[in-house]
């Protein structure tokens, strides 16, 4: 009896701390994986994405330059980030620029962040085409710069873009600091009177273009040429058919030309960041707690977006359903978009603080980070206040908060890895060969169902029908009907013969069974006759 | 009018649904209502909508499955149609219906008819069919819906004796007054809950003071 109790304690403490092992590995992440299932609810899943440093100011020696000839206040706030709102990643050259917009700077640094590496850029000085460049103020500062891009080419020519928001200009200089061209209000009248032209955020296409996120302006993007021309606006939202936007087509048609003047207008929301992607697709997202349409658009270059009805699912981006807890709903609201160099799309989610990652079919990969609890107020790494922004740079994901004044990096787990190879091995068409690293994930995490879609395509691929739509059913509905049309071709060859024998007996019972009856309804009507 | 019609009780169903116009004339001369029959048609009612729910194809079937309840699948079909009769019954008595309450169950029973046996066939066609092939399914449930609309109104004419326009206004209440039965219904029974809660406490409170 007394081996038995022992033996029983032992097992009892090897459990315990065992759990307390398993509790203590897991506990450095301030979040909990999660991913959706076929119906939309969350499902707990394993984490594809952790916290690997944070940086700030103190970080990147901002604190050891010299600012005496600033105000004391000044001094104080310039020692660290304040505010920061984008960054930008040379994925060449591997530079990254952040736009420290409180501060009125912009700081290029790298991978390391250290203070050899970084460098402040605060003034800038026109180039010898501008009229300024003669007069005596040559130089000029940055204004709460808000967005930053960088176009890189192979010889070298490096432009940067900065949207220098309270100076109303995309300015665009070389690592000269040498202005080359200005991009300010259009003149033209398709720029509303009135509106002003504070740019939020710039990208660049392959072409040069330039495009300008002006927050008041819901016609979409600005496109600008190289030289500073205003060509058009570029990708602008649908209006929602909301059932006031309905009531008001209905109104219109009543209405007198006055009145509907009068009527309140339906106008887009207006979209809120933009990336572009290295075959020229350019990704708009929509930051609005309310809109359910046009969260996330590709466009093509003529200003299409691609990502509606491919297939048969309804894209969701962000957290699936609002949720009420206390008193608050909380709801996605997009910020950020970025897309990397395989494809994937990473959203930054502004209300929960929460990065998510896609394939470049929009399926949900991983969601990670989290916004930071009231009491703590995001002071625990990996945990959020304010995001701005977001990027990638060889497999890890930089994310800005522009109230803990800090920049957040992820790296990729084991478990992440795998997935990623086991996608881009999808991707490639290497179904069969992408076999393992899905099983892989499966023995891991047994709810991950893209690998369920992953190795449904390769049983499919290998012509097994039948576990290809085991493998589909609940996961993916194009899959299955893939899958299912060819199963149904196979299953009506292989059964023809018995098939078409059971056909034409019916048919043949039911010709003889009409003759039948009609020959018995004449004799009834003979014999009734006969007898009356 | 057909006067030498003598069909057998399981019979009259079917021949309303192929005489959709003059059917339920013939219904009511030849008293062909049948409770038992009627009764039937509502279990295949209940029957055919948890079937829709589990045994339509994947590719068609967007019904939340991970946990299976019945309630709500009873509550929808067989208590939404008892509703639906006692809302009309109580409604045309008052405004010259000529139809009883098991006159009224039945005729509404025989209308469900083409609905049940649309939805028979979109279950067993929607594991066969590609999502390409849809558009079959569709049109047999709205054949199936359009088709039972067209029998009710009939049946509702007839069975009271009213004129079209009154008919449809007469459904249309019939409508308001299944919510506003249903609405009572869910009160009551919420009230009926808190009563009982309240008694419940009261016992514990009670059982509380006697065994300390």
């Amino acid at each position: 009896m007394s081996l038995f109790k022992k033996l029983a304690a032992a097992a009892l403490t090897a459990a315990v701390s065992l759990t307390a092992l398993s509790v203590t590995a897991f506990a450095d992440e301030p979040y909990t994986g999660y991913n959706y299932d076929w119906w939309g609810d969350p499902i707990p899943s394993q984490n594809g994405f952790v916290v690997d440093k944070v940086i700030d100011g103190k970080d990147m020696g901002l604190d050891k330059l010299d600012y005496s000839d600033k105000s004391s206040t000044m001094q104080e706030q310039l020692k660290n980030l304040a505010e920061p709102s984008d960054i930008f990643i040379d994925q060449k050259l591997g530079k990254f620029y952040i736009t420290d917009s409180k501060n009125n700077r912009l700081i290029i640094t790298d991978e390391t962040f250290s203070p050899e590496a970084t460098r402040v850029v605060e003034e800038l000085h026109y180039g010898d085409e501008f009229p300024e460049s003669r007069s005596e103020i040559k130089k000029t500062t940055f204004k709460n710069p808000q967005g930053v891009y960088v176009r890189t080419n192979t010889d070298g020519y490096t432009r940067i873009y900065v949207a220098d928001y309270d100076n109303n200009r995309v300015v665009t200089f070389n690592e000269d600091l040498e202005i080359v061209m200005e991009y300010i209000r259009p003149s033209d009248k398709v720029f509303e009177d009135g509106k002003t032209f504070n740019p939020k955020k710039v990208i660049v296409d392959s072409a040069f273009n330039v495009y300008v996120i002006v927050p008041s302006v819901t016609q979409g993007a600005l496109q600008f040429s190289e030289f500073g021309l205003f060509n058009s606006y570029y990708g602008a939202n649908r209006v929602e058919a909301t059932a006031e936007v309905i009531a008001q087509q209905f109104w219109k048609l009543i209405y007198t030309r006055d009145q509907i003047i009068a009527m309140r207008r339906n106008v887009a929301i207006s979209i809120s960041n933009l990336d572009i992607d290295s075959e020229g697709f350019i990704y708009t997202v929509t930051e609005s707690k309310s809109a359910d349409t046009d969260i996330l658009k590709k466009l093509n270059p003529a200003g299409t977006n691609i990502f509606i009805n491919l297939g048969y699912s309804d894209y969701t981006y962000g957290d699936y359903a609002t949720r009420y807890y206390k008193g608050t709903t909380y709801s996605s609201a997009i910020t950020d978009v970025d897309v990397d160099s395989e494809g994937n799309i990473y959203l930054l989610d502004f209300a929960t603080g929460r990065v998510f990652q896609y394939t470049d079919e929009c399926d949900l990969l991983f969601i990670f980070g989290t916004k930071g609890f009231k009491n703590s107020q995001g002071t625990q790494k990996g945990t959020f206040r304010s995001v701005s922004a977001v990027e990638t740079y060889k497999g890890r994901v930089y994310v800005v908060d522009n109230i803990k004044n800090s920049i957040t990096v992820f790296r990729e787990t084991e478990f992440g890895s795998i997935v990623q190879k086991a996608i881009k091995l999808f991707n490639e068409g290497l179904y069969d060969e992408a076999k393992e690293p899905w099983e892989e994930v499966l023995r891991r995490d047994a709810n991950y169902w893209l690998a369920y879609i992953g190795l449904g395509n390769a049983y499919l691929n290998q012509n097994d029908y039948q576990t290809a739509l085991d493998y589909f059913y609940r996961t993916s509905r194009a899959g299955y009907n893939r899958a299912f049309k060819s199963f149904r071709i196979e299953f009506i060859r292989a059964n023809f013969n018995w098939m078409l024998t059971i056909i034409l007996v019916i048919i043949v019972g039911l010709i003889v069974l009409s003759y039948v009856r009609k020959y018995l309804k004449k004799k009834k009507a003979a014999s009734k006759g006969g007898s009356e | 009018m057909r006067f030498d019609l003598d069909l057998p009780a399981w019979k009259w169903p079917f021949y309303v649904m192929r005489h959709p116009f003059e059917g339920y004339d013939d219904l009511r001369w030849k008293k062909g209502y049948n409770m038992k029959v009627a009764w039937v048609i509502v279990a295949a009612f209940f029957i055919i909508s948890v079937a829709s729910a589990q045994f339509t194809g994947f590719l068609f079937n967007d019904t939340y499955v991970k946990v299976f309840n019945i309630v709500p699948y009873f509550s929808s079909s067989v208590i939404l149609f008892l509703t639906w009769v006692i809302g009309n019954w109580s409604l045309c008595t008052l405004f010259d219906g000529e139809g009883t309450m098991r006159n009224i169950f039945c005729v509404s029973a025989y209308a469900l008819v083409p609905y049940l046996i649309s939805e028979l066939i979109v279950i067993i066609a929607s594991n066969f069919l590609l999502r390409t092939e849809g558009g079959f399914i569709t049109f047999f449930r709205y054949l199936g819906i359009v088709w039972s609309v067209v029998l009710m109104i009939s049946a509702m004419k007839t069975v009271h004796q009213y004129s079209i326009p009154k008919t449809l206004v007469a459904m249309f209440f019939t409508v308001v007054a299944m919510a506003i039965i249903l609405f009572l219904a869910v009160l009551l029974l919420t009230l009926f809950q808190q009563v009982f809660v309240f008694g419940y406490s009261v016992y514990t409170e009670l059982m509380y003071r006697f065994s300390i």
